[in-house]
């Protein structure tokens, strides 16, 4: 399987990054792992002219939790957030997705960044991502921005960035207090799957034994970008962990599912298992926030 | 264009000029002569092509050859040394791990990762190790069983 011929460059600076995706914009690919982009253009889905790839960019990489902020650098693999001694910390959930995604090969290759941008609606970590309210921070030749990844996505494979833009770093503001996190991915097998239906869920509550404050649910694979069950949010807030709650709340989750038929299952069978997931979602990051 | 690229394989050093086109799975093969180094899907998926990239195995059909510019790799070739087969390779024979062969190569280097960072792995971080590689022949038992009776003997070399 042959790649299509591309001019090669390896800027080792991100302004040097923004100087020719704004020059070239469209006709240029960031390349970080590789697991994505390589395949697609293998598959001849795209083929573009130049590919800027980010591996020699020194303030790409590492993972860096320092004055309650975890910060993520474009590049650092899923592997490499799997084993953070960092995120196992502060975001179980994002732990969790990393350590799902692809397979161990896949996961030495494959970036954080590369799994944002590519804005896949099955992807592993937008989900725990948007729950633990992540942000990324985009830079182009004229400034940067942040961007809640809440509203960062706007379809398959499309988000909010410009063809000029490249994401730099994500980063996630650690919660004080008692807080927890969780991701569930379902599929029919372990490795190298894209998920049926996948859940995040992010819960804080007031105090031991407090009523819950901040909470957000994500469901992935049903609907055309990751998207937040907000009525099952509404009917959490401000109300006192039970049995009975996380199940209303899981019913809210079916509800606001927007899946679809295809090969991989139904729309019926995806609707059930949101309830099902977000129940379990919500019930780990309960423990882990009443634990904390 | 081609680029000048040097790279590390199996302790030896080689200076290439490739193609940005081109795969690392693609130079081991056909530029330095490799083929221990398999292709079968060539999209990341199938694990044929592991390689041990400084340290971490990685699918060689989705890294471009200039970006492994500089870094070390081990291929399945690298593994045999004046004392033999390597404790794994042997291992394989032994418990008839091989059927086709066709994914020994990355069955074996993924083990190979696995084992170094934990010689003690259970049964079930052998099967998440080679998870991302597929085996059509011999429906996984015996290769589980070869790598998991390697930790019990002597340390890997």
């Amino acid at each position: 399987m042959l790649l299509p011929e591309f001019d090669f460059h390896e800027p080792t600076t991100v302004s040097k990054v923004c100087e020719i995706m704004g020059r070239l914009r469209e006709k240029a690919r960031p390349l970080a792992g590789g697991t994505d982009l390589v395949v697609n253009m293998k598959k001849k889905l795209i083929r573009p002219e130049n590919v800027v790839s980010l591996a020699k960019i020194d303030d790409l990489k590492g993972i860096v939790l320092k004055n309650g902020i975890l910060t993520i650098g474009a590049c650092v693999t899923a592997a490499e957030l799997a084993e953070s001694d960092a995120v196992v910390k502060t975001f179980d959930a994002l732990a969790e997705g990393a350590r799902v995604l692809g397979s161990p090969l896949v996961r030495n290759l494959a970036t954080i960044a590369g799994n944002v941008v590519s804005a896949r609606p099955a992807a592993d970590l937008p989900p725990p991502l948007m729950a633990c309210g992540a942000r990324a921070v985009l830079v182009k030749a004229s400034g940067e921005r942040s961007v809640d990844l809440n509203h960062f996505f706007s379809g398959p494979g499309k988000t909010v960035m410009d063809s000029s833009e490249i994401l730099t770093k994500i980063f996630i503001e650690v919660p004080q207090g008692r807080y927890g996190s969780s991701y569930i991915k379902l599929g029919v097998r372990q490795t190298l799957e894209i998920s049926l239906v996948n859940v995040a869920a992010f819960i804080s509550l007031d105090g031991p034994g407090g009523s819950i404050g901040k909470v957000r649910i994500v469901l992935g694979s049903v609907g055309p970008t990751p998207i937040r069950a907000k009525s099952a949010e509404e009917v959490l807030r401000g109300q006192l962990p039970s049995d009975a709650l996380l199940a209303r709340a899981a019913e809210a989750a079916s509800a606001d599912a927007q899946p679809i038929d295809d090969f991989r299952g139904s729309a019926e069978y995806r609707r059930d298992m949101v309830g099902v997931l977000t129940r379990r979602a919500l019930t780990a990051a309960l423990d882990r926030a009443t634990s904390r | 264009m081609k680029r000048l690229i040097r790279l590390n394989v199996n302790d030896k050093d080689y200076e290439i000029a490739v193609k940005p086109n081109q795969t690392l799975a693609d130079v081991i093969r056909d530029e330095i002569g490799l083929t221990g180094t398999k292709k079968g899907c060539e999209v990341g998926e199938c694990g044929t092509c592991t390689v041990i990239l400084d340290g971490k195995p990685v699918n060689s059909c989705l890294v471009l050859a200039v970006q492994a510019d500089g870094r070390n790799i081990l291929t399945i070739e690298g593994l045999e040394t004046d004392q033999g087969l390597h404790p794994i390779q042997q291992s394989f024979v032994e418990k008839g791990a091989v059927q086709c062969g066709f994914c020994t190569s990355g069955m074996i280097l993924s083990a190979k990762s696995l084992l170094d960072r934990n010689p003690d792995a259970d049964e079930t971080e052998i099967r998440s190790a080679i998870s991302g590689n597929l085996c059509r022949c011999t429906g996984y038992q015996k290769i589980v069983e070869a790598i998991a009776s390697v930790k019990k003997e002597a340390s890997p070399a």
